[in-house]
């Protein structure tokens, strides 16, 4: 492992000496680069410094290095040579600059975006989940719900969207009503097959104990399926990303999905980049997050 | 008075389209208030079937059972339950396991008293240090030793436990027979045991009477009062002539059984 590490030190190294030295053929901004990849090296260093051979600092290692020779060959490609079209192609230095730059435009359209997403993917998670229970716990609703989840399930959310927009008064109304929508199904499809795959020995255990339905659905049957509401959750969250982004740029003012697109309209490349690594760093740390709250929520589980 | 009386009991597990099982056929014993009864018998013979009878979570296809003379109608708080496979609650520890429980027999105690009582019968089982633990963090006997303390805890006049010993060794399996038999006659009231086990001598030390049944479909094949004076010393009653006729009984029981199954089926030599 040290000697693998030496070597990404190393690649460091002789990228950075490139990045300043080599001469750039066009505006580059080639000093945010260096910076970049600088502030994340000395992240990793104190990461192995403190915390030392554990795999996650190997897996950042590794990591790094395939973001740095991604980075490497997008500069030499761009500013040190010119290999591709410098229209399409901003350099590296001149997004990371952007970026910096554009952060509290991009923030006001994360806002924006949240709204949306707290509303439709909330609203989402506040009936789905509860129904599901309730629905999975009887029999007879969940007979009855199955035949509706295999029909109104599978359409793709997306194709509502023109049709919310005209139907609904405001946009705003109209994408939530989509997000909503979108990620309802897989909640409450993974929610009920969760309650009906819980252990019929720990339902038979819950049963000697003659629970009431309240109790019964919040201390049994709702951790009993949680880990199938977590995954139902996480399709449902990732939906929701898809149709929020794709509903802002049919119809939105503001937002992340919109800054992509109007960017796009301009051909301001940079800005478009720009805006989708923005995107992408938002669905990172909310993924991150989730993924946090489902290992606490199942820290029971035997690991 | 009898506590539990089988009447004429007969169930099939019904196999989705499939032909039925009968499981058990035209059963009749019954359990005297206060008594310490054993069922033992070959695997697959209807054993945890007729517990869950008891349990309330299954009901017979003919006959009757009667709990204090009266037909049992799903499931109780006034029935305590050791499952054979234990299924504690995975997402509570070992004491929220008890004290969740007991919050149902007991909705009037505090929930601190609950816990206490929780933690006082897990230590009782040995437990201490391991209250907080989720049952994956604790292994099998352990877990059937939670199941034990919970079932105890929730102090019900009857008491089902299905091979209650199974996952525990043979050290603490002695340590927890003599706990249970203290509980068990400690009470202002003798309490009701129907204890399920595989093991002949556990079940002699353990019982007032034993019935031993046999497969395909479960019967009962005898019913064995075992007179021994309480409390026994588990050393000087193996020893005991009477010990050694009962336990041959019961061992030829089982062989009879095995050796016309094998014979008939089986063995082709
Ligand atoms: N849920 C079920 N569905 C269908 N058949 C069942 C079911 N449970 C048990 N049986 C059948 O009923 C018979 C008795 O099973 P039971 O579990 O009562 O036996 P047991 O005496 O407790 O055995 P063991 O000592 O192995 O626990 C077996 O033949 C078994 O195959
Ligand atoms: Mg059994």
């Amino acid at each position: 492992m040290k000697k693998f590490l030496r070597l990404a030190d190393f690649i460091f190294i002789v990228f950075l000496i490139l990045v300043l030295v080599l001469p750039s053929v066009v505006k580059a901004h080639s000093a945010y680069l260096a910076g970049l990849i600088s502030i994340t090296w000395v992240i990793f260093i104190g990461a192995r410094i403190y915390n030392k051979s554990s795999e996650k600092v190997i897996v950042l290692g590794d990591a790094l290095l395939v973001v740095y020779i991604f980075l490497l060959l997008w500069e030499l490609a761009t500013s040190k040579f010119a290999w591709l079209d410098k229209f399409l192609y901003p350099t590296p230095g001149v997004v990371i600059k952007m970026f910096i730059e554009d952060m509290p435009f991009l923030l006001k359209g994360l806002l924006s975006s949240s709204g949306l997403l707290a509303g439709g993917f909330g609203l989402a998670l506040i009936t789905a989940i509860p129904m599901g229970l309730y629905f999975g716990y009887k029999k007879r609703l969940k007979l009855a719900a199955k035949p509706f989840a295999k029909i109104l399930g599978p359409i793709p959310p997306i194709v509502y969207i023109p049709y919310a927009i005209a139907v609904l008064p405001t946009f705003r109304a109209a994408s939530i009503f989509i997000i909503f929508l979108g990620a309802f199904w897989p909640i409450f499809i993974n929610t009920l097959n969760g309650v009906s795959d819980i252990d019929k020995k720990i339902m038979d255990s819950a049963r000697m104990l003659n629970l009431n339905d309240r109790q019964m659905l919040l201390n049994v049957i709702l951790p009993g399926s949680i880990s199938a509401i977590m995954s139902g959750a996480t399709i449902g969250l990732s939906f929701s990303f898809i149709l929020l982004t794709s509903a802002e740029m049919i119809g939105a003012t503001s937002g992340m999905g919109w800054h992509v697109k109007y960017f796009s309209d301009f051909a301001d490349y940079p800005r478009v980049i720009v805006g989708i690594l923005f995107i992408g760093i938002i669905v990172t740390i909310i993924t991150f997050f989730f993924d946090k709250l489902e290992k606490y929520l199942l820290r029971w589980r035997k690991t | 008075m009898s506590k539990l009386v089988v009447k004429n009991v007969t169930l099939n597990y019904a196999n989705g389209n499939k032909s039925n099982t009968t499981a058990l056929e035209n059963i009749n014993f019954s359990v005297s208030e206060g008594e310490f009864l054993s069922i033992i018998g070959p695997s697959g013979c209807g054993k945890s079937s007729i517990l869950n009878l008891f349990t309330g979570l299954l009901s017979a296809s003919e006959g009757e059972i009667l709990l204090n003379g009266k037909a049992i109608s799903g499931t109780g708080l006034d029935r305590g339950v050791v499952f054979q496979h234990y299924s504690l609650f995975p997402w509570m520890s070992a004491k929220k396991n008890i004290s969740f429980a007991l919050s149902q027999s007991f909705p009037s105690k505090s929930k601190k008293e609950l816990t206490r009582i929780a933690e006082d019968y897990l230590g009782a089982m040995g437990l201490k240090g391991f209250e907080d633990k989720f049952p994956a963090e604790l292994s099998g006997g352990m877990q059937q030793r939670v199941a034990i303390a919970k079932a105890l805890a929730m102090d019900t006049e009857l008491i089902l436990m299905d091979e209650p010993f199974g996952a525990v060794d043979s050290k603490t399996r002695v340590v927890l027979q003599d706990k249970l038999l203290n509980m068990w006659d400690s009470g202002e009231q003798k309490k009701t045991v129907v204890f399920i086990t595989h093991d002949i001598d556990e079940a002699i030390f353990l019982s007032d009477r034993i019935i031993v049944m046999s497969s395909g479909p479960g019967r009962v094949k005898r019913e064995i009062a075992v007179n021994f004076a309480r409390p026994r010393d588990r050393f000087s009653l193996t020893k005991n002539a009477e010990y050694a006729h009962l336990r041959n009984e019961i061992v030829s029981l089982f062989y009879d059984d095995l050796a016309s199954k094998i014979g008939g089926e089986e063995v082709v030599l």
